[in-house]
């Protein structure tokens, strides 16, 4: 009852936090009409105008198979990239020769620029999803890498030998020591992760011509219909804020309760 | 005798910290290390309690749990009071609301409030910190508890407090300890034996057993006993800071 409780007064504080989150996005939207005031509708359609656009493609039962498949491939890709990424960054975190062995690895990985992937995967895997998904998955696997190998690096050692003194073993470390500790560097890697993933979908899929979102948008594009590219756009956005503020953030903020205890009343979020 | 230290040696990158060190802790026995900082201490106690291994020697222990209260507090941050008391019997797979009661009467043999229980360590002060370090090593039942300087960074009301705690536990439960500090007259409050490490590699120099039990030498009795050993050359590391 008293868990009960305290969790609901916790995501109403989150739902309530939204207010400030709506206040910047206004401010964005304010912008915008003011730029479309000033060029007009043919190089930049107002918000309004843009959200019936998505209104009356929301209808559209081919943009609606388009936008899941969009959805479908940046949520595998981001599933993957994050996956292997942190599996991978928490062994060489663990391990000094892994991390030795690793690095250039992806360093080389980071080097080679998206677009080269995307022609690669074009060879590899056609016009399909695949492109979509291999390249989110080597475009954002260095991110999740890098945050899994410092949480491990800079974990509290202190901490670790008083848990080996109660007998704790390697599972039960990493559990309560390590990885309470990696949260905060693996979630700001996961939400760019999240960022990009979309980003990504939506450029490999409007070059390999693979539909979804970024086939609609090459075909939007070449019809010069603006407030379709600009209501796709939107979309994507709507998308990629979703998936950080309504999936991400709130399990961060559950798993960081403790961050809040030792804040001083008046500063807290 | 519960813990034999036979003829250890260790080393940190070439350089020797002791050598053919020999120690014993016998059942109940309260053994008090002292000497001069960097002379080891610490590397002494983590070699005890299985941290680290020793480059030569051997350790026999004829125990089966032991605890470390640590110099710092070393609470998990992202656990409450209560999980952290409780850390200690998780990791030997206890069950949840067992462990929980046996926290919740440590906390309180400790002096922590049951409100508090439910606090993060970042909510907690130095002292109350401290007090959870040394209930979660109670929590577990050990046969033998290391001290590493556990005390030096509370004021000296609390430090009292804290001394006579650990000297009422070791009666009742009958652990035997091995307590670092640096100070002397802690040392002589709450030991039975009191061990000198040499700040010279040496090894233990001097060796000394207290007259009565911990609990009953009053504050005449150890101030006393501290000033007569300012004279003796067995502890004339202690007293002397320029020998380093």
């Amino acid at each position: 009852m008293r868990h009960g409780l305290a969790f609901l007064g916790w995501a109403g504080r989150y739902l309530w936090s939204g207010w400030a989150g709506a206040a910047g996005l206004f401010c964005i939207a304010a912008a915008w009409q003011a730029g479309h005031e000033l060029y007009g509708s043919f190089i930049l359609p107002a918000p309004l105008e843009t959200v019936r656009e998505v209104a009356k493609l929301a209808q559209d039962e081919a943009f609606r198979h388009a936008a899941r498949q969009t959805a479908e491939r940046a949520g595998l890709g981001f599933t993957l990239s994050v996956l292997i990424g942190t599996v991978a960054g928490i062994a060489a975190g663990y391990s000094f020769a892994a991390m030795r062995l690793m690095r250039p690895m992806v360093t080389v990985i980071l080097g080679v620029p998206p677009i080269a992937w995307i022609v690669l995967a074009l060879i590899w895997f056609g016009a399909s999803g695949g492109t979509a998904v291999m390249t989110v998955v080597v475009a954002s696997l260095p991110i999740s890498f890098a945050g899994g190998l410092e949480g491990v690096a800079t974990r509290d050692r202190g901490l670790d030998a008083m848990a080996r003194s109660f007998g704790a073993g390697a599972s039960m470390r990493l559990r309560t020591v390590t990885a309470p500790h990696m949260v905060s560097y693996l979630f700001p890697a996961w939400t760019t992760t999240a960022g990009s993933a979309w980003k990504v979908t939506v450029m490999a899929e409007l070059l390999s011509n693979a539909g979804g979102l970024g086939g609609d948008l090459a075909s939007a594009r070449a019809l010069f219909d603006i407030p379709r590219v600009t209501a796709i756009v939107l979309v994507t956005v709507g998308f990629a804020l979703f998936s950080e503020y309504a999936l991400l953030q709130p399990i961060r903020d559950r798993l960081e309760q403790w961050r809040e205890a030792g804040r001083p009343w008046g500063v807290k979020r | 005798m519960r813990l034999t230290l036979d003829r250890i040696g260790h080393a940190f990158l070439g350089r020797p910290v002791f050598e053919n060190l020999s120690l014993a802790l016998g059942d109940g026995e309260v053994v008090a290390l002292v000497g001069p900082s960097g002379c080891g201490k610490t590397t002494v106690l983590q070699i005890a309690a299985g941290l680290i291994d020793p480059l030569r020697g051997r350790v026999r222990r004829h125990y089966r749990r032991h605890a470390v209260v640590f110099q710092e507090p070393r609470l998990l941050p992202w656990l409450t009071a209560r999980d952290n008391i409780a850390y200690g019997l998780a990791a030997a797979g206890m069950g949840k609301a067992e462990r929980c009661a046996v926290a919740e009467r440590r906390a309180a043999e400790v002096g922590l409030f049951a409100r508090d229980l439910d606090k993060y360590p970042a909510e907690l002060s130095g002292g109350m910190r401290q007090r959870a370090a040394v209930a979660r090593a109670l929590a577990i039942d050990p046969e033998i508890v290391y001290f590493d300087e556990p005390f030096t960074a509370v004021d000296i009301g609390l430090r009292r407090v804290l001394q006579d705690l650990v000297i009422a536990a070791s009666a009742r439960d009958k652990f035997s300890a091995l307590f670092i500090t640096h100070d002397l007259s802690e040392a002589v409050r709450l030991a039975h034996r009191i061990v000198v490490l040499s700040g010279r590699q040496e090894g233990i120099v001097a060796e000394r057993v207290l007259d009565g039990s911990p609990g009953e030498r009053d504050d005449r009795a150890v101030f006393e006993t501290v000033q007569a050993w300012a004279v003796d050359p067995a502890f004339a590391d202690l007293f002397d800071g320029d020998r380093q």
